[in-house]
């Protein structure tokens, strides 16, 4: 599992792209630096379901494991 | 900087739709024109404005040369993750489907990227219209990736989809919806017994089995019949980066983020 976030994080451009990262029921919806840095086949291979970008917010689908990669991703950050 | 007009159109309406929902019962006339002049002391046309905006809400029906009632309750649906049938059940009524189309077809790239399908890939298409207690209430389009559900035709449409993935070991177990406002176009309009353009809640669904993407649906629900019900909670804390962090990857994680 924390390979799992590992790879989000990396795909999302690493901890530096970051402005934060929401843990919704089943979504990542993170702010990023620099959205050009997001890397969309990477989320998916990494096990996103969907990824949707809108301007600087990035939401990657990943289901009800959204709180362990939360929890993941923390110690990551 | 409100006309004093609009102000008495919105108590007279507030009256009503306490009085719909707190003392009268489906079928109930409401009070005439003329004593909801008189409480008031508002014109015809204001009681009418009033009157008119619940009609258009879909609390009151009016029934030409009889009078306006207090129409049937809609359904609150959760935006939760059960079928069709599932939810009409709960609710004491029986659901029943009429099949418009139950074939095998190539996944379009729409429907391949919400199943997490290549196009082309085999899945179940099922059209069908949904009835409660023998009443049109949704139209509902689904697709399945055929390798999860091998033969699911074989003896016709099944009735519940999920209790076809629940009976192959595959338990739907989250999902999204999505939620659209939108007309009725005219041949759904003839199947739900509704006049062209009229409103309908538009759903998009996308269900999992843990990682296995099952189900995607297309449905329309009558907006006069049913209201979506979703359960709130406050947002969890953002995660941001640790200024530690940031300069130095590997260091020790911050006293801030152990206590959170």
């Amino acid at each position: 599992m924390t390979d799992q976030a590992a790879l989000i994080l990396a795909a999302l451009g690493g901890v530096a792209n970051i402005i934060d990262i929401e843990p919704c029921t089943t979504r990542l919806r993170s702010e990023v630096r620099d959205p050009a840095r997001v890397d969309v086949p990477a989320l998916r291979a990494a096990g996103a379901h969907g990824v949707m970008i809108s301007g600087h917010v990035v939401q990657v689908v990943v289901g009800p494991s959204v709180d362990t990669l939360a929890t993941d991703l923390e110690e990551l950050m | 900087m409100v006309r004093h007009s609009v102000l008495k159109y919105v108590r007279v309406r507030d009256y009503l739709r306490s009085l719909v929902t707190h003392e009268l019962a489906v079928g109930d006339a409401i009070p005439s024109e003329r004593l909801l002049c008189e409480r008031f002391g508002v014109s015809r046309m204001t009681v009418r404005q009033a009157v008119d905006a619940l009609v258009v809400e879909g609390l009151l029906e009016r029934e030409q040369g009889r009078g306006t009632f207090v129409a049937p309750t809609k359904m609150d649906l959760e935006v939760r993750l059960s079928s069709f049938g599932e939810e009409m059940r709960r609710r004491g009524m029986e659901p029943s489907s009429k099949v418009l189309a139950a074939e095998e077809v190539a996944a379009s790239p729409d429907i391949a990227d919400a199943l997490d399908l290549l196009p082309g890939e085999q899945v179940f298409y099922l059209h069908r219209v949904r009835y409660a207690d023998g009443e049109p209430m949704a139209i509902e389009q689904s697709w399945l990736p055929s390798r999860l559900a091998p033969g699911l035709f074989d003896d016709g449409a099944p009735a519940s989809v999920y209790g076809e993935l629940r009976r192959r070991g595959l338990e739907p177990d989250w999902g999204e919806d999505i939620v659209a406002a939108s007309e009725v176009d005219s041949q759904d309009a003839d199947l739900l017994g509704l006049r062209t353009g009229r409103a309908v809640l538009r759903m998009t669904r996308r269900t999992f089995a843990g990682d296995t993407a099952c189900v995607y649906s297309r449905s329309s629900y009558r907006a006069d019949r049913y209201v979506l019900w979703v359960p709130l909670r406050a947002p969890r804390r953002a995660l941001t980066p640790t200024p530690a962090t940031e300069e130095a990857p590997r260091a020790a994680p911050s006293l801030e983020s152990e206590h959170s």
